[in-house]
């Protein structure tokens, strides 16, 4: 076997696995959560692959439409799934990927904002007061923990001179540069990213996943009007916004420790995916011990969020001067 | 207990009853009517224990209205309405409570002569079947018709102005809960007014069980709200003890008080544990839903039945569970145990206060005014507690201690169901220690007197509840009146929520914890 060959075997079983993680890792990521909040009230739980069970039982499910609706609704729903597809692909949230195209930082962030916006859309459309009062609440979130998610990918930008995250999230450039703030400031955008995820994705403590208190939810709120197949759509896209950002999180906490230990690609995409899991786990235990906040409590928590991506960006603009 | 009737005109009604309840303690119990012809309205005497119920004989289907002067009555006029035909005038928010559109607008169903009051030479002869429509029968003035010929219209409540938009909510909700219709007018998140519309459930209770014998009686009171039975057994059976003027074996006082303490108990770890529910406190939440096992099985040990059905019957209990006591009381204990450090780390968090204080606040004169009872009342300063004042079971001979919050927000509620839950188990252990020999139940005639009426008063977990028993010149009940706590404090529901936001609606819910069927009847 020369070169070539294995080049091709290597990006093959890159495009197999990514094919498989983007399938199976967020449905997981979603059960991982239910279960460990279960396993803490000492309740056995649904099995680990329960939120695809249900997706495929949607999938076969008729559908119930609003007659208030517009075509908006359904193409939403496909527009949203579609840029989660495109996200997963660009995003460098898993590092085995195969080939990727530009992924610039800020057209990433921008494209989560048009999910949102998306979804948005389709809650408007569905005429239900709901999904009217759901948006309103998502677009407050939505402002006020973009900056936190922009800010942390900036700071690992500005520390790695580029805004491109193929390269950002490339384990080279720190193995050369080794700068002793470097891990530092990975962890510190991990946390930010992990802790703006839960804003975006309204999971607590901010939104209530689990609530059936349709006065209180965020995300929830607008896709009850979803049914059927729609809703397989929007589960699963929901799912995999999880994962994106979870993995992001946790491409973030490898990078850290690679600044410190070197590791051979395969430690890494083990560590990387066992970063998703733990995330999740740490995600479903604080979720079981946490209270929900009080709405006008929100915006005190993503100040938080921001000024630690914040943070981040001040002192890597700072190593960057240094390194100058 | 013993109940006054006397008569009291028409004319002098509305400032009488306004007199009697500005002087000392004095509370209104419930409002209603016998058979159509008459208003009776229940006014309680705390201090010494005594009620009297003022007869006012009707000429016609109008009367003054009570609820300009006393908030209280709007909801019993609403209700008197839709059962009996009785128009108040000058009432601020005439609408339907119980019966809705569905039925016919000819439909009185509690009262008596349907051609009483009855104008013109109507042919309108007791139309009360279900499915008579508008024009059968010559029923104006005799039913519920509108002008416009359309019948029992319901309009809600509508604010008007920039931004205020209305979110509806039921009657069909999400989780497993009663149907109930909310209507909130809100200006963005902040609620400006919630309407709220019960009758879902009307299952004609309170005119079913004047149809059955007496003594089968007691098995429809204890389904009419499942989460009181003990409560409403207890009721039911004094009020029908005080028809024959007997006292039941202090055994029996003693069996019944811990059935109702139980329940409380249970009931009380419920809400509470609903309430870290609704905040999202998952770890409270569930352990709460394990402690109430406990309670429950409490109850299982001493009647049998989790939910305490088919123990306490006019005359005393069914059976004697003694032998089982011990058992009761060790598990109470426990159970006491197992509350404090669960009940210290739920109220010690920092964010579950935050989500509870100063929400949903009802201050102590409205709570007045609109004669909240039970731990939402106490919460709001104030201080009945019908364990104090009515005789049922050792009340008030044994002195509980009243647990009184002043705050009136979600906070002060949880605090007193806290406080009465640790005094309730703790009273159960003493009376399980203090329990006297002797028999547990007294056989009683078996046809009731005749022109009497009985009532009953206790504190159910939700409040004062009353059963009001009359028995005509055949020695039949002619009218079972029930006022169930929720009565009261739906109200003070719709009063709490204002200037809440929206998300928060859920909690203030569950703080009150409001029964709908104990409401529909």
């Amino acid at each position: 076997m020369n070169g070539a060959e294995l080049h091709l075997l290597r990006s093959c079983s890159h495009w197999v696995l990514f094919a498989l993680s983007v399938v199976f890792v967020p449905p997981l990521c979603l059960g991982i959560i239910r279960k460990t909040k279960a396993r803490l009230q000492n309740r056995i739980g649904p099995p680990l692959f329960q939120p695809l069970f249900d997706i495929l039982k949607l999938c076969r499910k008729g559908e119930t439409l609003s007659s208030t609706m517009s075509g908006t609704f359904r193409i939403s729903t496909v527009v949203v799934f579609a840029t989660m597809l495109v996200l997963a692909w660009m995003t460098p949230w898993l590092c085995f990927k195969p080939w990727s195209p530009n992924a610039d930082l800020f057209l990433i962030v921008y494209l989560f904002a048009l999910a949102r916006v998306f979804t948005l859309l389709g809650a408007l459309d569905s005429g239900s007061a709901f999904g009217a009062f759901g948006a309103s609440r998502e677009v407050t979130l939505g402002l006020l923990v973009e900056p936190a998610l922009l800010l942390g990918l900036v700071a690992l930008g500005i520390f790695c001179g580029s805004s491109d995250l193929r390269l950002v999230f490339a384990y080279s450039p720190l193995q050369s540069t080794g700068v002793s703030g470097a891990p530092g400031i990975w962890l510190l955008v991990g946390v930010s990213i992990l802790l703006s995820s839960l804003v975006e994705l309204s999971r607590m403590p901010v939104d209530d996943p689990t609530t059936h208190l349709e006065l209180t939810m965020v995300h929830e709120a607008m896709v009850l009007e979803a049914s059927g197949r729609n809703l397989a759509l929007i589960e699963f896209a929901h799912a995999l916004r999880m994962s994106i950002l979870f993995g992001l999180s946790a491409q973030c906490f490898v990078h850290a420790a690679a600044a410190v230990w070197r590791m051979s690609p395969l430690t890494q995409g083990i560590l990387n995916i066992a970063g998703i899991g733990l995330i999740a786990i740490s995600v479903g235990v604080l979720e079981s011990l946490s209270v929900k906040l009080q709405w006008r409590k929100v915006p005190e928590f993503v100040a938080y969020v921001v000024s630690m991506s914040l943070l981040a960006a001040l002192v890597a603009a700072g190593s960057g001067v240094t390194k100058l | 207990m013993k109940v006054e009737r006397r008569e009291i005109a028409l004319g002098e009604r509305t400032e009488t009853i306004r007199q009697l309840l500005h002087r000392d303690s004095r509370r209104l119990g419930l409002i209603s009517s016998i058979n159509g012809s008459q208003l009776i309205s229940l006014v309680l005497n705390p201090v010494e224990g005594a009620a009297v119920c003022w007869e006012t004989p009707l000429q016609s289907k109008e009367y003054h209205s009570l609820a300009p002067v006393i908030s209280q009555a709007h909801w019993f006029e609403r209700t008197l309405w839709d059962m009996f035909g009785l128009e108040p005038e000058n009432h601020p928010r005439l609408k339907h409570n119980l019966l809705h559109e569905a039925y016919s607008p000819h439909l009185l169903p509690l009262k008596l002569d349907q051609n009483l009051f009855v104008v013109g030479n109507g042919n309108g002869s007791g139309i009360s079947t279900y499915t008579s429509t508008g024009t059968n029968g010559n029923g104006n003035g005799s039913g519920n018709v509108s002008e416009n010929g359309h019948c029992r219209d319901y309009k809600p409540m509508v604010v008007k102005g920039d931004g205020i938009y209305e979110i509806p909510v039921g009657p069909i909700h999400a989780g497993i809960i009663e149907p109930a219709h909310f209507r909130f007018s809100c200006l963005g998140e902040v609620i400006f007014n919630l309407e709220i519309r019960l009758g879902y459930v009307h299952r004609g209770v309170e005119k079913r069980l004047c149809e059955m014998p007496w003594r089968k009686q007691r098995f429809l009171v204890e389904a009419a709200a499942s989460d009181s039975a003990a409560a409403y057994a207890l009721a039911h059976s004094i009020a029908i003890e005080s028809l024959f003027d007997i006292t039941v074996p202090p055994k029996a006082e003693y069996l019944r008080t811990l059935a109702l303490e139980i329940e409380r108990a249970a009931m009380h770890i419920n809400d509470l544990g609903g309430l870290a529910g609704d905040i999202g406190y998952l770890a409270i939440s569930s352990t709460m839903g394990r402690l109430r096992g406990i309670a429950l099985s409490m109850a299982e040990k001493l009647t049998g039945s989790r939910l305490q059905r088919n123990f306490i019957c006019p005359g005393g209990v069914v059976f004697d569970p003694s032998g089982k006591l011990s058992e009761i009381k060790k598990l109470a204990h426990q159970l006491r145990k197992d509350l404090q450090p669960v009940m210290t780390f739920f109220m010690s968090n920092e964010v579950a206060r935050d989500r509870m204080e100063n929400i949903g606040v009802i201050s102590p004169r409205l709570a007045a005014d609109f004669g909240i009872v039970g731990p939402a009342g106490r919460a709001s300063d104030q201080r009945y507690d019908a364990r104090q004042y009515f005789a049922h079971g050792v009340y008030p001979r044994i002195r509980v201690p009243v647990a009184v919050e002043t705050g009136g927000d979600v906070l002060s509620r949880a605090k007193v169901r806290i406080a009465e839950l640790d005094s309730s188990l703790f009273l159960i252990e003493q009376l399980i220690d203090g329990l006297p020999d002797g028999d547990s139940l007294l056989k009683l005639p078996d046809s009731l007197p005749k022109n009497e009426s009985g009532l009953g008063i206790v504190e159910a977990h939700r409040g004062e509840l009353i059963h009001m028993v009359f028995t005509d010149e055949e020695g039949k009940c002619s009218r079972y009146a029930i006022k169930d706590p929720s009565v009261n404090n739906w109200t003070g529901l719709a009063i709490a929520v204002r200037n809440n936001l929206v998300s928060d609606f859920p909690l203030c819910n569950k703080s009150f914890g409001l029964s709908y069927s104990g409401h529909d009847l």
